[in-house]
């Protein structure tokens, strides 16, 4: 009697926790949940933690609670100036609405397929209202604010929220970045040659300032030496002058037979006549 | 599927079966006062062995690099920090323990193939090929280094948070050097454009609550595509070259000028030395002369007697001489030169 009761107990115990435990289903921090009752959408789980359900007729269908990742491949996009570039976007959203979403997406592979079109046709809008330069270097920005605003409003059916949708890489597409390419190499080129120009304007005016103070200074040099030379001119003749001026006559008589000792040098033929004052004794000793 | 767990950073976590509340509940009840009638004794202290085996693997330790993040029933409910920890047993409660300290590194535009030296990479061209804001092209590559600022956020935010960061680092460093031109980007403005992308990343990772704190932004390798790198070099030896001219012309100068001095100097030199001979000549003549005048004005008759006598007694010894009669002058002159032949031998001087 004692045994046949507990084992009563014991069978009754482990039938009443397995319906328990049939009936409690866990929402972690990540997800949020859906119930269905035989496919009807009943009740939405938005806080992490421990619930209930019908066990057999209701089921749990679990979504993300987290920020999720849409990466779009790169596309061909035409500027206002008629440029092609190739923007690469990222995504980033969340399910703001499980049963919207389940309505009408259903799960996160449709709503990629749906965000593609709608952040797609947002870059396109946006993108062909901007010359190539501005959305490489100015209204990036912008742009990336309107799309996600955009996206925003369109996901809001499928019960997405669009937090931030950005250009990953705007780039020019391969033909395009050739033509970049050989603009950069003419540019560069001509700034090497203005550099080695530059670098002959320079040498050359170096070297012609050199030759100038050159030839400036020799020239110089030449006057001054010539006021110094005639300077010394200047004082001899006075010297002289004022020397000889004292008698002129004995000056003549004087330099001349100096002329003579030096002008009249070894070897010198020299034809004199008898009549000449040195022999005046020769002819008649008077 | 996306939606579940991807057990990327979450050690510890993972999903549990249907949790077993009620079973604690159900032995709570039992211990409660009835458990030592109704059960045999044996039963009782197995169960409590169970019960405190389990209760045991509550236990865990946070280590000194780590933060504990305690979920109840999938629930966030506290984090701990470093030590020795309980929790309620799973599936009650369950851990994660993620690195805190540990900072990640992503490189972006190249990937390391091998750390060994010489240390490999490998360019990944796409990621690294961007527009600068005059429409040229550089090859950039960096690397952002980051590590968890709040554990629960990076946790439970965002999906796939290495590819969330990488993503939006690739964007900020774009749009910023979209915002430069090309030769700011290659020499002075990376610290600059560095600062602005940590910056702008900081906030698009802040706007994801993605608990992720930027440490740093770093440029490698910066320089222009392949495809022009040789004009870029060519500028650059043209930039050598325009100092090589200089430098040699300012040689040429160095050369020239000194040694124009110097001949100058020179010049200067010799007409001062000059001007000094010539008075001292006239000076030296003077005195003498004034010297002669005086001896002459005593006697000045006799005196100028004697001195020409001895002058031509000098000059006529020394040269040669053919003295003619007065008489015969006349005739004789037209037969001069009498000796050609003596002439020929002694060149003019």
């Amino acid at each position: 009697m004692k045994n046949m009761s507990m084992r009563l107990i014991v069978i009754a115990g482990v039938i009443i926790i397995m319906v328990i435990l049939s009936t409690l289903f866990q929402v972690d921090q990540r997800q949020q949940a859906l119930i269905l009752q035989l496919g009807k959408p009943v009740r939405v789980i938005t806080e992490p933690g421990l619930n209930f359900k019908v066990p057999l007729l209701q089921q749990v269908i679990f979504f993300d609670r987290r920020l999720l990742v849409y990466d779009a491949a790169p596309a061909e996009i035409v500027t206002s100036d008629k440029k092609n570039l190739v923007v690469d976007n990222y995504a980033k959203w969340r399910i703001v609405d499980p049963l919207k979403f389940y309505q009408t997406v259903k799960n996160v592979a449709g709503a990629q397929s749906r965000l593609d079109d709608i952040i797609y046709s947002e870059f396109r809008v946006e993108l062909g209202k901007e010359t190539l330069n501005d959305i490489v270097a100015k209204v990036r920005t912008k742009i990336m604010k309107t799309v996600t605003m955009n996206s925003n409003e369109a996901a809001a059916d499928y019960g997405i929220e669009v937090v931030d949708v950005r250009v990953k890489r705007a780039d020019l597409p391969v033909e395009n970045e050739r033509h970049v390419f050989s603009r950069m190499q003419a540019e560069r080129q001509r700034q090497a040659k203005k550099y080695r120009s530059e670098g002959e304007e320079e040498a050359i005016k170096i070297r012609s300032k050199a030759e100038k103070e050159r030839t400036i200074l020799l020239a110089e040099a030449y006057r001054k030496s010539q006021e110094v030379r005639g300077e010394g001119e200047q004082k001899a003749i006075a010297i002289y002058a004022k020397a000889f001026q004292q008698d002129e006559d004995f000056y003549n008589f004087f330099r001349s037979l100096q002329a003579y000792k030096k002008a009249l040098a070894d070897k010198s033929t020299l034809v004199l006549g008898s009549g000449n004052e040195f022999f005046r004794f020769m002819n008649k000793a008077d | 599927m996306p939606w579940e767990y991807n057990g990327d950073d979450n050690r510890g976590g993972g999903s549990q079966p249907p949790d077993l509340e009620d079973i604690i509940k159900k032995l709570k009840q039992k211990f409660g006062g009835k458990f030592p009638t109704k059960l045999p004794g044996g039963i009782g202290i197995v169960l409590l062995l169970i019960l405190i085996g389990w209760l045991a693997t509550g236990f865990y330790i946070v280590g000194p690099d780590e933060q504990g993040v305690v979920q109840r029933f999938g629930k966030v409910v506290y984090t701990t920090t470093s030590g020795p920890h309980w929790h309620m047993p799973t599936p009650v409660e369950t851990v994660i323990k993620p690195r805190v300290t540990q900072v990640k590194r992503l490189e972006i535009g190249f990937r390391t193939i091998s750390q060994a030296a010489p240390a490999r990479y490998q360019k990944i061209p796409h990621e690294s090929l961007m527009l600068t804001g005059d429409e040229n092209i550089v090859d950039a590559q960096f690397i952002v280094q980051y590590r968890i600022k709040d554990p629960v956020n990076y946790l439970f935010k965002v999906v796939d948070q290495g590819k969330t960061v990488h993503d939006a680092a690739e964007a900020s460093m774009r749009e910023i050097i979209g915002k430069s031109v090309i030769d700011e980007v290659l020499t002075g403005g990376k610290f600059k454009i560095q600062q602005e992308v940590k910056a702008l990343l900081q906030e698009i990772l802040d706007r994801y609550e993605a608990g992720i704190v930027v440490v740093a932004v770093q440029l490698q390798d910066v320089h222009p595509p392949k495809a022009v790198i040789e004009a870029f070099k060519d500028v650059a030896s043209a930039k050598e070259n325009k100092i090589k001219l200089i430098n040699e012309s300012q040689g040429y100068q160095n050369d020239i000028l000194p040694k124009a001095k110097g001949k100058a100097t020179e010049m200067i030199n010799q007409a001062m030395a000059s001007k000094s001979e010539m008075i001292n000549i006239a000076q030296g003549d003077a005195a003498r002369f004034l010297s002669n005048l005086r001896g002459y004005q005593q006697a000045p008759s006799v005196t100028r007697k004697r001195m020409y006598l001895e002058t031509m007694e000098k000059v006529l010894a020394k040269v040669d001489k053919i003295i003619i009669d007065q008489k015969v002058k006349q005739n004789l002159l037209p037969l001069l030169p009498i000796d050609p032949l003596r002439l020929k031998e002694r060149p003019a001087r």
